[in-house]
């Protein structure tokens, strides 16, 4: 590399003292000769310059790296509106004014459903001229007060997600940089959209009355000049302003304080649907009625009528787009982002239907739940705000109450001492960041919780430690001994059940986000067979222990005893877990079974064997001891001999399906629930007939192919046999 | 980084036979343009020759290139170096041109490279590749890699990662302590 080092010849200038005697001088010539003396590709090298350094060098004039480069684009936006790249008011013709309003309308919305998916908001939204000089179109009242909507809603948008935080890696998101984001008068948007709808609505009035020759009670000023349109670009208008105002108080209202917005919110997502359908059904109207040009794909245009949009130029602001490299940025289409807002309703309704119940058990369900559908960053972000504010539960629950709840704890423990107590409050700690976690996209989400494993199971030992060593002082200040150490170990075995619950979760997502390959499905279903075993175990302690309070001092201790375990025989969540156990099971054993005697799902082993890949597989279970003494090498022994006919004698997959038959009375008014029973059922007949197929057959038949496939459950497969 | 050549594209395939194609370790200056334009042509994250430099000066020993009669076909970029505690491999771009895929020049290219790793004594190696690019993801399973995280849009386009690891085979303390003890009888198949 010494050949590449260049040492400026010009005679060097003395450091100048920086402060108020700072003098700048002339470095051009400087510059100049260094510049001569490099070739292309050279670099100065210096002590805190290394090559690492060099990479994140952008190269100047390099379309894929220099944002700022100039691209025969305008300059400024001044310099494109200017050149009429956003006239004003759109055409002098009063109709095409009106058509290229609603191509604008339609195209920020294709932006904005864009920026929502993940690009940024310099590129998308504010790609619009006229949003970036919003005061040039005060003149133009609709598109103005248009403006004013979507710049108020990019607000309260931003303001959600970035108070949720549920974006890690989703920061891109609230980048804002440089963008007029923030303007007076936004406030105001909503009475100045509802002035313009009022005209508009006068305006529509005026021209239905005319069309049935009656006589106009006031005198209206048209829309625009053709009578014949005067209805549909009406109507068209109508629909996009009235979207705009609900979709905006639906964000306001989930924002009220405990839930208290959620039954509103939920009114103005009906009427922001409707009002979608309405705007869908006047495509056939604005595509019949074209006079301009069409974008290249009608299907995929980004806006309804097909027609290009004025005033859009994402290349003005592509500066503003920092820190990455500068991308060209496919805006969806508008069908596709019309189909983006009515999922977000639907999902952003899930959260509003919620009955924001106390129960963690069911909120975390919940969660889980409203994950399935795949929720957009948007409807995460308002999901989490209404969890947790102000550190309690809706803001509403104190989490210690939460935590007393789920623990079962009896009235008189629940004083300010149990609050105060170090446990409680490292315990509530952890609820809260748990619940912020399962909010997340599903890939950071895993990654986080196998993070937080350590903290649930770091806090677990820490309390076993302290019990072992005087439980007495621990909760001193409760009302007996007796009373303490059982609230300790109520604390410990809860604690440990919801670390189980985390295991179980981080293994199920690895299916979900695809991290498992077939040969190592049979490792997967093992430990997360070990782990359900595991949670089962603490649910039935926790709930064995329930009666623990009441029973202090009774006689009669054998009827509380039988109804503990009435509880626990027929408890639907255990049930139900019971299930996962059998098909989790099943496929471990079906799956081991595969590979000792057909040698199929064999691992490669060039570089390791299965070891490391189990290794790496559960490292974060493994470091946080969850469970103790599980090792590669238990795994082996526990599925080294399975066999095809033994599999099938063990009838796993028989024992899900009559629990989960069993289970459908418990479930029926749960159609998420009663979804899950199903998907059980499918799972569990079509392993069952395809172990039954591979038992006739033969495992050892080289014709036979066994695939598995996600077909009928996220995370539970069901083998696919075929022969060739 | 971005990095492990896609499919794709119905490209003509090459005839040739495996013998025919060579193998070279980074020889200098005059290989740098030949992998820079492979790469260019292939990937599509922006990369300067700066980006290049990094890694064919510091690990001119972990970069190959595959030539089939004096045209270069194939090539594999890597580094290597501390990360939280262990050394480890990366393998930042690994392409073949349209003609010349599934012959199986990138797994001999990139197994040149881990080889290496592993005998200068990394633990690891690791590199990212986009979850739809299917060739590569089975190409890094053959070899033992897992995928041990999703990256969610990690590239600019949108498209998620998976983080690819392989975990090197060493000889475990645990094998020869854990045969002698009983294991815990706990609840399993």
């Amino acid at each position: 590399m010494a050949d590449e080092r260049v040492e400026a010849r010009a005679p060097l200038l003395p450091s100048i003292p920086s402060g108020d005697q700072t003098v700048w001088a002339d470095a051009s010539s400087l510059i100049a000769a260094a510049c001569n003396d490099l070739q292309d590709g050279e670099l100065v090298h210096g002590e805190n310059f290394s090559l690492f350094a060099a990479m994140s060098a952008l190269e100047i004039m390099d379309p894929k790296m220099d944002a700022g480069m100039e691209n025969n684009g305008y300059r400024s936006v001044e310099e494109a509106i200017e050149n009429g790249a956003a006239p004003l008011p759109l055409s002098s013709d009063s109709t095409v004014d009106v058509q290229c309003l609603i191509d604008i309308i339609d195209h920020l919305v294709a932006c904005e459903a864009t920026w929502h998916k993940g690009h940024s908001l310099a590129q998308t939204v504010f790609s619009c001229i006229y949003l970036l000089r919003i005061e040039r179109t005060s003149a133009h009242v609709l598109l103005h007060s248009y403006c004013r909507i979507i710049r108020a809603t990019c607000n309260a948008v931003i303001s959600a997600v970035s108070d949720a935080r549920t974006h890690e890696e989703e920061d891109l998101f609230t980048m804002a940089f440089g963008l007029p984001l923030k303007g007076e008068g936004d406030e105001k948007c909503l009475s100045i959209l509802n002035s313009v709808e009022e005209t508009i609505s006068r305006q529509l009035r005026a021209c239905k009355a005319l069309s049935y020759k009656k006589k106009v009670l006031e005198d209206v000023e048209p829309l625009q000049a053709n009578a014949d349109l005067e209805e549909g670009y009406c109507r068209a208008l109508l629909c996009r302003l009235r979207f705009r105002k609900h979709f905006y108080h639906v964000l306001t209202c989930m924002r009220k304080s405990q839930g208290r917005g959620l039954e509103l919110a939920r009114k103005h997502i009906a009427l922001c649907l409707s009002e979608l359908s309405s705007i869908i059904k006047s495509q056939e109207f604005l595509r019949s009625n074209v006079c301009r040009s069409y974008q290249d794909d009608v299907e995929e245009s980004t806006t309804s009528s097909g027609c290009k949009p004025v005033g859009f130029d994402a290349s003005l602001n592509s500066r503003f787009s920092a820190p990455t490299p500068p991308r060209a940025i496919r805006i969806l289409s508008w069908k596709k982002a019309i189909e983006y807002f009515e999922k977000l309703l639907h999902d952003l309704d899930v959260i509003c239907c919620f009955s924001l119940e106390s129960i963690l058990e069911n909120v975390l369900h919940f969660v889980v739940q409203f994950q399935d559908s795949q929720p957009d960053l948007v409807a995460r972000a308002h999901m989490q705000l209404l969890l947790v504010q102000d550190g309690k539960l809706y803001g509403r629950d104190f989490f210690y109450d939460v935590i007393s709840k789920a623990i079962a704890l009896p009235e008189f423990a629940r004083d300010i001492e149990f609050q105060k107590n170090e446990f409680v409050v490292q315990l509530i700690q952890l609820v809260v960041n748990l619940l912020k976690i399962l909010c997340t996209n599903a890939a950071w989400q895993r990654r986080k919780l196998g993070k937080i494993l350590q903290d649930w199971s770091l806090f677990s030992i820490q309390l076993e430690l302290a019990l072992k060593r005087e439980f007495g002082d621990m909760l001193k200040p409760l009302v007996d001994e007796n009373v303490c150490m059982k609230v300790s170990k109520h604390l410990l075995t809860w604690a440990e059940e919801q670390t189980y619950w985390i295991a179980a979760r981080f293994l199920m997502l690895g299916f979900k986000l695809e991290l498992y390959s077939p040969n190592e499905y049979c490792m997967v279903y093992w430990y997360m067979y070990i782990i359900l075993m595991k949670l089962l175990e603490k649910i039935q302690l926790r709930l064995s222990s329930k009666g623990d309070y009441r029973r202090k001092g009774k006689k009669k201790r054998d009827v509380s005893k039988d109804l503990t375990r009435d509880v626990l025989v027929s408890s639907p969540s255990i049930l139900l877990l019971q299930c996962y156990i059998s098909l989790s099971e099943g496929l471990a054993m079906m799956l081991a079974a595969l590979r000792n005697e057909s040698k199929v799902f064999e691992m490669p082993n060039v570089f390791n064997s299965e070891q490391e890949r189990f290794i790496q597989h559960f490292e974060l279970l493994q470091k946080a001891h969850v469970p103790d003494h599980i090792s590669y090498y238990l795994f082996k022994e526990s599925t080294i001999h399975a066999s095809i006919p033994i599999v099938v004698k063990h009838n796993y997959f028989r024992e899900a399906q009559r629990i989960s038959t069993s289970l459908r009375g418990s479930f029926s008014g749960d159609p998420g629930r009663m979804q899950e029973l199903r998907r059980i059922d499918q799972v569990s007949e079509h392993n069952r007939i395809a172990l039954n197929v591979i038992n006739k057959v033969s495992a050892h038949d080289p014709s036979l192919s066994v695939t598995f496939e996600f077909t009928h459950h996220p995370f539970f497969a069901v083998a696919v046999v075929k022969r060739s | 980084m971005e990095g492990q050549g896609r499919d794709g594209g119905a490209a003509e395939a090459a005839v040739f036979s495996p013998s025919e194609i060579e193998y070279v370790s980074y020889g200098g200056e005059h290989h740098l343009k030949l992998i820079m334009d492979l790469v260019d042509d292939e990937l599509s994250e922006p990369y300067s020759i700066f980006t290049y430099r990094y890694f064919v000066y510091l690990w001119p020993n972990l970069s190959f290139l595959a030539f089939h009669k004096g045209k270069c076909v194939g090539t594999v970029v890597c580094k290597m170096g501390e990360h939280r505690h262990t050394y480890r491999g990366y393998i930042a771009m690994l392409v073949v041109i349209k003609p010349y895929r599934g012959r199986g020049i990138a797994t001999e290219l990139v197994t040149r490279s881990i080889r290496v790793m592993m005998e200068s004594g990394c633990e690891e190696v690791t590199l990212e590749a986009e979850v739809t690019n299917k060739g590569a993801l089975a190409l890094y399973g053959r070899l033992g890699f897992i995928r041990a995280k999703r990256l969610f849009r990690y590239y600019l386009n949108g498209v998620d990662a998976f983080r690819l690891k392989l975990l090197f085979s060493r000889p475990d303390p645990l094998l020869t302590m854990n045969s002698n003890e009983s294991h815990d009888p706990l609840d399993h198949p």
